[in-house]
């Protein structure tokens, strides 16, 4: 028999419902409308995960312009009973796809809370690295601390000489 | 015979550009051309104009003027066949076909031959199922029209409608033979030899039938209406091997044909179940690729046998993730000997996913996807709740809404199951919540909205159905005019239980105006499959639009309606009822609108 088929697929208007309702299972954090409104407009940055046809996962992220230009993965998350089947694999995949077709990305970086060691080796698997601690970054669930996990695209601007003589002129 | 009172030629001239106009529909323009005719005093009382204006008037909606109009035409000139030609028109388009009759049959007296009011008279003819007077008219209209193609056809199906097979298939047969072959394609031909083999078969020669069908295959283009003719033939003649090997061929081009198989069961001459098992395995072997075979050798076993082919049957189900396995395997309820044994195996497959993640502990197995256990406990809830066992539904529906809250059908499923222990409250906010996940999906849309009605909840279900009616309109009007049957009966239904008995009639009616509607569009075809020789179709039409009523949706409007009517002839609704009605409408309305 064949093997199980997985795919990335649109968030519309229409089955935007099964992005919140995966969200409330997987993520201990709740999201306001905000966020799902700005999903809607995110295009290829936010993607729902199927497996065999059925909703399991889901990856949302942003373009963050306060420090240079970065992706911000927002959420990435899948159903317990689909994990550890590439499904993470496959949307972590994607948006790396994304920054390197786009090229201008510095760095991709995200949130994890200090005692998922799961998530943590999972990250470290696509090269990304802890670089700070950020102490109360949550506020309903223990532990209330977060890592801030990166993941370097380019060297920082400073190195750049090329760009850096043109800017000068 | 022409008009009592001819016009000189320049009104004369007038007269002709009013049937110009209405031809064209051009009838501001036709009115223009009938005024300056009338108000001609020597003409202001000319028969066949003031007919003729009535007419126009008709086509612009002004009905009372219309037959003003038309009915002092016809008192000026009684032995004109335009204005009885023209009466009959005015009221064939208000539906009242024997009246239109009698004024045709009155214009015929005056001008026999008119071919254009023969044909309109064989159309109400046709229409109103008088198959004697349409046999003689369509004969009248081959005599004066023996070239066309058109009177040959009708002729033929004249006799045909009233059973005089013989008549029908000497004329068919005439007119085949004045026919040259064409080299290219030609799909009226086809069409006409299939026709013809039809009224062959129809008779009762099958022998007849089979020589026909071989003497002019060459000039048929569907292939497969050939090819089921044949085995149908052949079985009638009980030529069985002929028969045999004309459904394999069928079954190559499309082995998901049920009846295919039924049909080699007979040419087989199968009787039992052992040999129609055989069959079945037969053809899963040669068509493995083929869901038909596999699903029909379930139909032929029992015991162990039953239990080892089921087993494999879902298994492939739950590996694939196919929703509606237990739709698929429903039929096989009936026996409580095959329920037992599938249970037994679901719960087999339940302890062993969850433990070990194979259907059971053989190790040769391969693992199983992980929406495996998720499709199995999705089937539980389905096999509990047609057992009307609602605790053990419920329990699995639960679970395996645990397991992927994201499953759309799981919300479906545990709203049937409200449904069939009868809380209609629950059930319809399940199918609510199924359908606020995937909003572009049609069935699920039609679900939510039945599962309200069957809540009372009209104006929610309106709302809902808005999500794929026509923008710009209301959801209602849109789908009466789509003629969207289950939702008026459902809301009819509704109405019923909620006492409000004008509003439950009115959809009825709804209802019934559309299955006379279905009626009236019929017109249109007569003189359509006639010319593009769709024959078999149109006789299948006649034929449906003869039993239009006894459909299951009728039935089901019509039920209600003579309850509905009942129930005010035994308690009419006084004064102080209609006060009360008015109060509750206001209380229901408050009641739906939190």
């Amino acid at each position: 028999m064949k093997r199980s088929k997985i795919e990335l697929g649109d968030i519309t208007p229409h089955n935007i419902k099964q992005l919140k309702r995966l969200n409330t299972v997987v993520f201990p954090v709740s999201y306001n409308e905000k966020f799902y409104k700005d999903v809607l407009e995110a295009g290829e940055l936010a993607k729902l995960a199927y497996y065999n046809d059925i909703v399991v996962g889901a990856v949302c992220c942003r373009i963050d312009l306060e420090v240079g230009r970065r992706l911000y993965i927002m959420t990435l998350g899948c159903l317990y009973p689909y994990r550890r089947l590439g499904i993470g694999t496959m949307m972590v995949q994607h948006v790396l796809n994304y920054v390197e077709k786009d090229g201008n990305f510095d760095s991709i970086y995200l949130h994890v809370q200090l005692n998922n060691d799961g998530a943590i080796e999972f990250y470290k698997k696509f090269g990304f690295q802890i670089v700070e601690t950020k102490e109360h970054y949550y506020k309903r669930i223990e532990p209330a601390d977060a890592y801030v996990l990166e993941k370097v695209l380019k060297p920082s601007a400073n190195n750049d000489g090329d760009h850096q003589s043109n800017s000068m002129k | 015979m022409p008009s009592s009172n001819p016009l000189p030629p320049k009104e004369n001239s007038l007269f002709k550009r009013i049937l110009k106009c209405y031809e064209h529909k051009q009838y501001k323009n036709g009115l223009k051309f009938a005024k300056q005719i009338l108000s001609n005093p020597k003409f202001s009382e000319h028969g066949e104009t003031l007919a003729m204006k009535g007419l126009t008037l008709n086509c612009l909606g002004r009905k009372e003027e219309a037959y003003e109009y038309v009915r002092r035409g016809l008192r000026n000139d009684l032995t004109s066949h335009v204005c009885w030609h023209v009466y009959g028109l005015l009221q064939r388009s208000d539906k009242k076909y024997d009246e239109a009759i009698k004024c045709y049959r009155n214009a015929l007296k005056w001008e026999k031959d008119n071919i254009q009011i023969l044909r309109d008279l064989s159309l109400l003819q046709v229409q109103m199922r008088d198959l004697e007077g349409y046999r003689d008219t369509r004969y009248h209209l081959f005599m004066l029209r023996p070239t066309q193609r058109v009177s040959w056809i009708g002729f033929a199906m004249a006799y045909h409608l009233l059973e005089d097979y013989e008549t029908a298939l000497n004329i068919l047969e005439t007119f085949r033979k004045t026919q040259i072959p064409s080299s290219g394609y030609d799909f009226e031909h086809s069409e006409f030899l299939l026709y013809q083999n039809m009224v062959i078969r129809e008779s009762g020669a099958f022998e007849e039938a089979l020589r026909h069908l071989q003497a002019n295959k060459d000039q048929i283009y569907d292939k497969v209406t050939i090819q089921e003719t044949y085995g149908e033939l052949y079985l009638k003649l009980s030529m069985f091997e002929e028969a045999k090997n004309e459904f394999n061929k069928l079954l190559e081009r499309n082995p998901e044909n049920i009846d295919y198989y039924y049909k080699l069961h007979e040419a087989e001459k199968l009787t039992t179940d052992a040999e129609k098992y055989e069959l079945a395995c037969r053809y899963r072997t040669k068509f493995p690729r083929a869901l038909m075979p596999r699903r029909m050798a379930l139909n032929y076993v029992s015991g162990d046998l039953f239990r080892k082919e089921v087993d494999e049957y879902m298994r492939r189900g739950f590996h694939k993730g196919i929703p509606p396995l237990f739709v698929d395997l429903k039929s096989l309820y009936k026996d409580k000997e095959k329920i037992k044994i599938i249970e037994d195996l679901l719960n087999t497959y339940r302890v062993s996913l969850t433990t070990t993640g194979f259907f059971s502990p053989d190790p040769n197995e391969e693992k199983q996807p992980a929406s495996a256990i998720l499709w199995v406990y999705y089937y539980m809830a389905q096999h509990y709740d047609y057992l009307q066992d609602t605790v053990e539904a419920f329990k699995y529906i639960e679970t395996a809404i645990n397991h992927t809250p994201t499953l759309i059908e799981l919300f479906i499923v545990k709203g049937q199951i409200y449904k069939h222990a009868g809380d209609v409250k629950e059930a319809y906010k399940c199918m609510d919540e199924a359908q606020a996940l995937d909003t572009a999906d049609r069935y699920i849309n039609y679900k939510c909205a039945k599962y309200m009605l069957r809540a009372n909840l009209l104006q929610e279900a309106e709302e809902i159905c808005s999500k794929f009616t026509r923008e710009g309109v209301s959801a209602m009007e849109n789908l009466n005019e789509m003629q969207c049957i289950w939702f008026q009966t459902e809301c009819a239904l509704a109405y019923q239980r909620l006492e409000k008995w004008g509003e439950s009639l009115k959809k009825c009616h709804e209802i019934d105006r559309h299955f006379s509607e279905i009626i009236e569009d019929q017109f249109d075809f007569h003189t359509y499959c006639m010319r593009k020789m769709t024959l078999r179709s149109y006789v299948g039409l006649l034929r449906l639009e003869d039993v239009l009523r006894s459909h299951p949706f009728y039935f089901r409007a019509a039920k209600c309606a003579i309850q509905v009517y009942l129930r005010l002839h035994d308690r009419p609704l006084s004064y102080t009822d209609t006060q009360q009605q008015l109060n509750t409408d206001l209380a229901i309305q408050w009641n739906t609108s939190d």
